[in-house]
């Protein structure tokens, strides 16, 4: 739904992509209004996992003004200046780290200084991405944009599964004065499968049984498969049991793609059976690699975004199908920078005639846009 | 323009090498070998002979390459570039306007009565230019610096350089230096020649100076009937029409437009009612610099920052002739527009447009040249047409008019024109088109509806290439729907075993089907992925209808007069409704989770085994068919891969072999290669032969080359960049690429804003630059601004912190409150009253927010009063660039707090005074102290009473008279006050006097207030009175203790108790008679005489006792040298006794 612009602030409705909004408020320095945030539920107003992030933008940003309304059902937000540095903050364990650390790798190279940053919470959870799964295919997509790693780095110190959480996990980000545009539209081969396997205050068996049922179906597709499993131990292995497995699908252009699963939240009643968890993890990195495109369908949005943010030159790549979440980035992309990407859907090669049917991958997309000349107001030079 | 580069392309100079002169020429060269030394017959012999100079050659060669190196710059000038921008600059009365009208004179032969704001014209094939004059005001000079492309710089030589032409240096200098080309006028005013000569020559030297050395001046020797030279001008054409350009970084990241036409199109009515109503203005004129986005702000330079309301393109109403094969401009093409100086024959004013018709005369004469203008003026009154249109508020189709004489120009137009059409004969056309369009968007029907009246520009392209692959598609979607099925078979007879399980579940299941079915979609379909993302938004130059919606909801169909049918905007509501309030999330598949595909199922496999290396690869990519495209164009030398042996493995190849594998192999997977045709096989070889070439044919220079390979890179890198640019759009539709690219620069556009104060356009004059420069992202907001700072040299005065200063930033020119401050050693900025003389300092203020290292320049008035600018000289107070923004300061000054012991222990006391009250204290608790003498200390702990006095610990005892400070900083903040200057919006004649504030020292001035005297400060006579030392006293236990040497000496107490020193004191001096005199002086010499006779007997007798002594010694040497034999003697005989003894023993 298309924002309502009044005196330079838009306006909009609703508490879903609160998140997506806020960032791109932020980087963008328009300010914002959210209204009508769950204001029909049993329990209206902002989420405390949201009021959470609200909190953590503040720490990374310099004067930035936030309203609440009393019921706290509607927010406005005017973004400050991105500093970076040092920060510390406990994530709220309603939603997962990766929640919160989308943002920060976002943000992270428009600061005043390098970020680093301590995040402690849940490391895993359903909703959010997890940690080992920015570590491993949302870094190097950052890294084709700034083509120098100087101190782009992700460290898992301790897992932590929900509800509890107790996991942290140390974030460093190198700032840049502007982002180079980027075309990207070979992905190649997957040439290796890597993986790890976690079990945290579980049974040390759990693990070795998630490795075989997974590495059961990738062996059909791939003979390079390896899969770690970390033991974690005392206070490493966080407040609450869980165990899961994250694969990582490689390939020979530097396009990483992955799948995760994790065990069902400990205290409800129900079991995952390690090996189904393997299998479904595989199955759905096989999905990801059927979608195929240069990057994984969770970070579309995060390539369009740094892809809009570039300077004014030309940036093409292709990816896989939208989501629905990176259909709404565009969306919001269009609302706070007015950058139209152009998307065309790419046609499968006509030569290939006798066997057509059989190998029709999944629709790929183009996506074509000059940048916004976007350049990072907020380093200092000398 | 690839023709046109066939055609620009000169046929290359090809030496004889046969015939006469090719003789002549090689005899000329054969030198005669006999005479040659063995160097010049064989050089290559002597090429290296001495290794370190060689070396060293190498290494200045390289050095100078690498000078030249630049870092290699995306090319961003669009294929049709935007007029360039000469802007005629110099002191009044030197002949601005002369120029410019000789100059047009000279490019389009014809004569323009009045020039007035941009005039832009087609100066040869390829180029345009917009000639401006610049008046005698700062703001205009600051204005037309930031757009002009190149300057012509006017300069009355008979007067040499003015403070003007200096000063406008300056502001280049900081706003990017555009090409700067000196013109010297009124030379005809020095008659004689000598001077003339020495005065071009010493304006010539100092303008290098100023510029470069080597910039070009030109000399405009004098005026015949007010015009100069024809051919003076003509090489000024010249010189104009080739000069190349280099991008300057501010103008490569910013889009700009040079207005050059304003219309007015609030409704008269509401002007009638109030006269100072905000007014709806449009402004046109080129996009230059880079992409214009619609939605950027844009900041009008002299009003402020504006929203652009409405933005389209026009036809271009001085387009460049068609790229046809002609070497000459055709007189037609030969078009000059300038619609604020009348030329073409129109006069914009206010509420009319008058025609120029050249007298009553004018259309007798039927010659060739009344023909173009004839031309030239039914293109006007077309336009007139339109115009009118205008006036009842329309929208953009000024200049279709325009567009019907260029036919050329249709093409582009047709979009517009699309656009001007309301509902009517495109209708059904577009409902075709959506029809086929919601065919392939499951799901996203609902914004049928509203895009149905208007058609999207993206309509176009494709609708039509949807039908083209349609075929195709449906294939797709049929083998993905089988697959679908299958999967759904399987969960139906599932659910079919188990039907007796609770509804829940199967709810579940229903609904995770449902979510499949969708992901399914999902990955198929979408066919217009465009409109399924941005079909929400405003696309191309209009307005959603709101109506539609409206009568959407009143025509709902009622069913049954119960039930209403749910139309499509119902069920978006419903969707979006849905949607609001979900929890976010990133996944492909947010919430819900779809059954996958089962990928170990074989037929699964097969779609994704050659996502794998282990997979097939595609034709181009595949190795062993690769090996074979090789073979092949090696033709005979087939055999020679055929089969071998591997040494290492001992493994043997044979070819026959591998040929029967590879049909299996293509059994299984899919064949995806043609096999090479004849022409592949040429162009590679030829690449390859070109490749050998360049890296061993090195025929004339056969000295060691460097490794250039990483500029080289670079270069290409940013060349492949540059084409990709300009191409990648080259097939969009006009419209959508509007919205993708943004405007071009090279369009000619025309924006609206709302709002405008209406003394922008009651105040309007012409002869001031509009300048509407867009915002960047962040650009229009208002923080901190850190930057480094230089008062300049010629400037008289020092600035003073908190003195309000005029800043020239970006696009802006605003009035603002800075606050100077030199960066300690740790970072730290303290706070400076006054700029420093020669050196830079920091400086901050609170304004726009602008990027890193963007030039700006201060200025302390901008108005032009003649008395202020004689008094200042050069109004120029600073340069510098931004470091930095932030949204709060840290700026320090140093404070030094005072306080006094009130009782001190051993090494503690108590000090007050310091602090006011205990709050405070606990503020400073662990504070480093220090008192005058230096003992430091620190603050310990509040005390009770007094209030604000503290215990401190000191590292020796202080005294009582001690003064103890606290060294701290204090914050400055920063005043938030940023004003921009309006100067446009000044009546008429005071264009030039905007004042903004005062500092306090001219409202002193001005209203001669004389500030008190502080009493403290005042000189008062000290006055100290000489300090008395206690004196000395020592304990008497010490007193023992002391040699006696130290002791303190008893007073010498005489007879009288007076001083011994005062005895002689009472005594008289005795003078001598003669007789007394002579017996003085005769007992002087005789004790004289005396002590003479003692002296020398005193020698005799010392030397006697020598003489004796040395005897004495003689002899004593003797008597022990006889002794000593003695002793030897006795020893001996001792000695050999004792041996005798001993045996026996």
């Amino acid at each position: 739904m298309p924002a309502v612009v009044e005196n330079d602030v838009l306006i909009y409705k609703g508490s879903n992509f609160f998140r997506q909004r806020l960032l791109l408020s932020t980087l963008s320095g328009r300010a914002i209004k959210i209204e009508e945030i769950r204001s029909t539920h049993d329990d209206p107003g902002l989420r405390e996992y949201e009021v959470n992030l609200i909190r953590l933008l503040d720490k990374v940003t310099n004067g930035t003004r936030v309203e609440l309304s009393e019921t706290g059902t509607s927010v406005y937000y005017q973004p400050g200046i991105l500093i970076g540095g040092q920060v510390n903050h406990s994530c709220c364990p309603q939603r997962g780290i990766g929640y919160y650390l989308e943002v920060l790798l976002a943000l992270g190279p428009f600061c005043k200084e390098p970020l680093n940053a301590v995040l402690q919470g849940v490391t895993h959870s359903d909703l959010d991405v997890s940690v080992d799964k920015i570590k491993s295919a949302a870094l190097p997509i950052l890294l084709k944009f700034i083509l120098v790693d100087d101190g782009l780095e992700l460290k898992v110190v301790r897992r932590g599964a929900p509800p509890l959480g107790g996991g942290e996990v140390v974030f460093k980000c190198p700032v840049r004065r502007h982002l180079r545009p980027l075309q990207w539209t070979k992905w190649g081969l997957v040439k290796r499968i890597r993986g790890v396997v976690y079990a945290l205050r579980v049974s040390p068996t759990m693990a070795n049984r998630v490795v075989e049922s997974a590495k059961g179906v990738m062996l059909k597709f791939l003979p390079d498969v390896y899969i770690n499993t970390d033991q974690c131990r005392g206070s490493n292995a966080g407040k609450s049991p869980g165990f899961g497995i994250s694969l990582v699908a490689e390939t020979n252009d530097k396009t990483f793609y992955c799948a995760e699963a994790k065990s069902v939240d400990g205290g409800k009643g129900e079991i995952t059976l390690p090996e189904d968890l393997g299998r479904e993890c595989a199955q759905r990195l096989l999905d990801e690699v059927y979608r195929g495109g240069a990057v994984d369908s969770a970070f579309q949005w995060l390539l369009a975004l740094w892809m809009a943010l570039g300077q004014k030159d030309v940036s093409e790549c292709i990816i896989g199908p939208l989501s629905d979440y990176t259909i709404t980035f565009l969306q919001h992309l269009k609302e706070f920078f007015g950058v139209m990407f152009k998307l065309e859907v790419q046609r499968q090669e006509e030569d290939e005639d006798s066997d057509d049917e059989q190998v029709q991958a999944a629709q790929k997309i183009k996506m074509t846009c000059v940048g916004i000349g976007y350049v990072n107001i907020s380093k200092r030079t000398l | 323009m690839g023709d046109d580069a066939a055609f620009d392309k000169k046929k290359s100079h090809h030496a004889k090498r046969a015939g006469r002169k090719a003789e002549k020429k090689k005899n000329k060269t054969k030198l005669d070998q006999s005479n040659l030394s063995a160097r010049q017959r064989n050089p290559k012999a002597f090429a290296i002979q001495n290794a370190v100079r060689a070396e060293k050659q190498f290494r200045r060669r390289e050095d100078v390459i690498a000078k030249k190196q630049h870092i290699p710059q995306v090319d961003k000038t669009p294929l049709e570039p935007p007029p360039i921008v000469v802007a005629v600059v110099g002191p009044p009365r030197v002949g601005k306007t002369t120029v410019i009208n000789n100059l047009i004179k000279s490019f389009i032969k014809t004569n323009v009565t009045n020039t007035n704001g941009p005039i832009t014209i087609v100066t040869s094939k390829k180029r345009r230019i917009t000639l401006i004059e610049c008046n005698n005001d700062v703001n205009s000079m600051i204005d037309i610096a930031k757009c002009a492309d190149l300057v012509l710089l006017l300069c009355d030589a008979s007067f040499g350089f003015e403070m003007e032409i200096f000063e406008f240096l300056n502001i280049c200098q900081v706003h990017g230096m555009p090409k700067i080309m000196g013109v010297l006028t009124h030379l005809d005013m020095i008659k004689n020649a000598k001077t003339l000569k020495t005065t071009k020559k010493t304006l010539k030297h100092r303008f290098w100076t100023e510029v470069y050395s080597g910039a070009k001046l030109f000399y405009l020797s004098g005026i015949v009937h007010g015009e100069y030279l024809r051919n003076e001008i003509k090489n000024l054409a010249r010189f104009i029409s080739v000069m190349k350009f280099r991008p300057l970084s501010w103008r490569m990241t910013h889009s700009y437009v040079l207005a050059d036409r304003l219309e007015d199109i609030t409704s008269q009515e509401l002007i009638r009612k109030d006269a100072k109503v905000s007014r709806d203005v449009v402004l046109y004129g080129y996009v230059r610099g880079v992409p214009l986005m619609k939605e950027s702000a844009v900041h009008i330079a002299g009003v402020g920052d504006m929203k652009i309301n409405e933005l389209s393109y026009l036809p271009d109403p001085c387009p460049l002739p068609s790229s046809g094969k002609k070497r000459h401009l055709m007189e037609r093409e030969r078009q000059i527009y300038a619609p604020f100086s009348g030329v073409g024959g129109i006069v914009y004013d206010k509420d009319a447009v008058y025609i120029e018709l050249k007298g009553s005369h004018s259309h007798k004469k039927e010659d060739e040249e009344t023909n173009e203008k004839k031309v030239l003026l039914k293109n006007v009154v077309e336009t007139k047409e339109t115009v009118d249109e205008q006036m009842q508020e329309s929208g953009f189709k000024l200049f279709s008019g325009g567009a019907v004489i260029y036919p050329n120009m249709v093409k582009d137009d047709e979009y517009l024109q699309h656009n001007s059409k309301t509902n009517n004969g495109s209708e059904s056309e577009s409902d075709s088109d959506d029809a086929n369009d919601s065919d392939n968007d499951s799901g996203i029907d609902q914004s049928e509806k509203d895009t149905k009246s208007s058609k999207l520009p993206w309509d176009n392209n494709s609708g039509s290439e949807a039908e083209d692959n349609e075929g195709g598609e449906d294939n797709e979607g049929k083998n993905s729907e089988n697959d679908e099925d299958s999967d759904n078979e399987n969960d139906d007879s599932e659910e079919e075993s188990e039907e007796d399980e609770d509804f829940s579940k199967k709810w579940r299941e229903k609904l995770s089907e449902k979510a499949t079915e969708a992901y399914l979609d999902r990955q198929k379909t979408s066919k217009n992925i465009m409109k399924l993302v941005y079909g929400e938004f405003e696309i191309g130059n209009k307005t959603k209808e709101q109506k539609m919606e409206s009568s959407d909801e009143s025509d709902e169909e009622e069913i049954g007069g119960l039930f209403k049918k749910v139309t499509d905007t119902q069920k978006k509501k419903h969707k979006e409704k849905e949607r609001l309030d979900l929890d976010e999330c990133s996944f492909f598949y947010s919430s819900s989770k779809p059954n996958l595909r089962d990928w170990t199922a074989e037929s699964n496999k097969q779609l994704l085994i050659n996502s794998f290396v282990t997979g097939k690869r595609s034709a181009d990519e595949d190795a062993s068919e690769l090996l074979k495209l090789d073979d092949a164009s090696d033709g005979d030398d087939e055999e020679l891969y055929g089969d071998f042996e591997d040494l290492e493995t001992g493994e043997k190849h044979f070819a026959e072999k591998e040929k029967e594998e590879n049909p299996s192999t293509e059994e299984t997977g899919s064949k995806r290669k043609a096999d090479p045709t004849k022409s592949e096989i040429l162009a590679k070889k030829l690449k390859l032969k070109a490749k050998f070439d360049s890296e061993y044919d090195n025929p004339d220079d056969h000295r060691i080359k460097g490794d250039h390979s990483y500029y080289e890179n670079l270069k290409a890198e940013a060349l492949k960049q540059s084409e990709l640019n300009k191409s990648v759009f080259e097939n969009l539709d006009n419209g959508l690429r509007v919205e993708v690219e943004g405007f071009r620069p090279g369009l000619y556009v025309r924006m609206m804003f709302k709002n405008m104060p209406a003394e922008f356009v009651t105040n309007f004059d012409s002869s001031y630059p509009i300048l509407i420069g867009s915002l960047n992202m962040a650009e229009q907001n208002i923080g901190f601004v850190s930057c480094k700072v230089k008062k300049h040299r010629w400037y008289k005065k020092i600035l003073k912190t908190n003195d309000p200063i005029i800043i020239s930033l970006g696009w802006r020119r605003f009035q603002t409150l800075p606050i100077y401050s030199k960066i300690e050693d740790d970072l730290k900025c303290r706070y400076l009253k006054y700029t420093p003389e020669h050196v830079t300092c920091n400086m901050h203020f609170y304004g726009p927010v602008t990027p890193q290292n963007t030039g700006f320049l201060a200025l302390q008035t901008v108005n032009n009063n003649p008395n202020e600018i004689q008094e200042l000289g050069f109004r120029i107070a600073a340069t510098g660039s931004v470091n930095e923004i932030n949204k709060s300061t840290q700026i320090v000054k140093k404070l030094k707090l005072i306080g006094t012991p009130l009782k001190i222990y051993k090494k503690t006391a108590f000090i007050k005074d310091m602090f006011t009250s205990t709050l405070e204290v606990a503020k400073f608790e662990g504070a480093r102290i220090k008192t005058v003498s230096g003992i430091r200390g620190q603050i310990k702990k509040a005390l009770n009473k007094p209030e604000g006095a503290f215990r401190a610990t000191f590292e020796d005892k202080i005294l009582m008279s001690d003064i103890i400070f606290c060294r701290t900083w204090f914050k400055v903040d920063v005043t938030k006050f940023y004003a921009p200057v309006v100067n446009l919006l000044l009546p008429l004649g005071s264009k030039n006097a905007w004042q903004g504030m005062k500092t306090k020292g001219q409202l002193k001035r001005e209203r001669n207030i004389r500030s008190d005297a502080n009493t403290d400060s005042m000189y008062t006579e000290i006055q100290r009175e000489p300090k008395v030392f206690k004196p000395l006293v020592i304990p008497k236990a010490l007193q023992k203790g002391l040699p006696y040497k130290f002791k303190p000496k008893q007073k010498v107490t005489t007879l009288s108790g007076t001083n011994p020193k005062d005895k002689f004191r009472g005594r008289i001096a005795v003078i001598k008679n003669p007789h007394e005199q002579k017996v003085a002086n005769v007992m002087k010499m005789l004790k004289t005489n005396y002590e003479k006779k003692q002296e020398a007997q005193k020698q005799a007798t010392a030397e006697r006792l020598k003489a004796h002594r040395k005897q004495k010694d003689a002899e004593e040497w003797r008597k022990l040298k006889r002794q000593k034999e003695l002793k030897k003697k006795i020893c001996r005989q001792i000695s050999k006794m004792g041996n005798k003894r001993k045996p026996q023993m």
